[in-house]
């Protein structure tokens, strides 16, 4: 298991391609319980960076608001 | 019940922030619906698609007469997205019947953040060591707009310590957060 791959994979970062697929290369390189893991560990860092954001906004959130243009 | 459906006339009529109200309560309850996708497709990057398209089909949302029309309509979109992404990344261990199948649950807003929570979380970050304090507000205002290579570098890390860093004040701050009965889920062993 490699700990800085979920990690990464964690993050709110996703790449932008002419394909559309933004999928993080991190991500196929980790086996399906790692996945899991870095799905449960975004879960807590989203809620801490919400708490912490003076409009309970996580990275995802300021990602998705970004791509709109906000 | 908390209705996010309050921010929808504003969002229709291109409000960003009242979206971004929107997003604070819907993410979480999105995120989670797509928990049994996590083995077969990046979650993170299917959340984002459906919160950018919930944003572009807001002003076709019809009212039902029950709460959280655009979340509920955002819930079947993620999923739907989800399934085709397994199908076209030819996921292992993707069993689209069984996923279909699967009742879509109940969906409730995420309730806005306890402020003594923050305070919390401020006095533990207050004590992080200087390195892993970095690595952790590089990520936080970058907003996931940069990859890690470029906070690393911005810093003066190469990736992987950044990453080691990063990882080191996570724990660092789920055991603060333990020692005052809080668990966000930072630890993954």
């Amino acid at each position: 298991m490699n700990d800085a791959l979920i990690e990464e994979v964690a993050g709110a970062y996703r790449p932008e391609r002419v394909s559309g697929d933004r999928t993080l290369p991190a991500w196929h390189d980790l086996d399906p319980d790692g996945r899991q893991k870095a799905f449960e560990l975004a879960l807590g860092l989203r809620t801490l960076e919400a708490a912490l954001d003076p409009e309970g906004l996580s990275t995802t959130a300021r990602a998705v608001l970004a791509r709109i243009g906000a | 019940m908390n209705d996010l459906d309050q921010h929808l006339p504003a969002i229709v009529a291109g409000d960003a922030m009242a979206f971004g109200q929107w997003l604070a309560g819907a993410e979480r309850p999105i995120r989670e619906s797509l928990r049994s996708f996590a083995r077969v497709v990046d979650t993170e990057a299917v959340l984002q698609e459906t919160l950018l398209r919930a944003w572009q089909v807001a002003p076709r949302v019809v009212l039902d007469g029950r709460p959280n029309a655009l979340l509920r309509l955002s819930v079947r979109m993620g999923r739907n997205y989800a399934i085709s992404e397994a199908r076209r990344l030819r996921s292992t261990g993707f069993d689209e019947d069984a996923i279909e199948a699967m009742p879509e649950g109940q969906v409730a807003p995420a309730p806005p953040a306890d402020p003594r929570l923050r305070d919390h979380i401020e006095d533990c970050r207050d004590k992080l060591p200087q390195k892993p304090q970095q690595a952790l507000a590089a990520r936080l205002e970058s907003g996931g707009a940069e990859a890690d290579p470029v906070l690393a570098e911005r810093l003066g890390m190469k990736p992987n310590t950044f990453l080691q860093n990063f990882t080191r004040a996570r724990k660092l701050l789920a055991q603060c957060l333990e020692s005052k009965g809080i668990d966000l889920g930072l630890e993954w062993v």
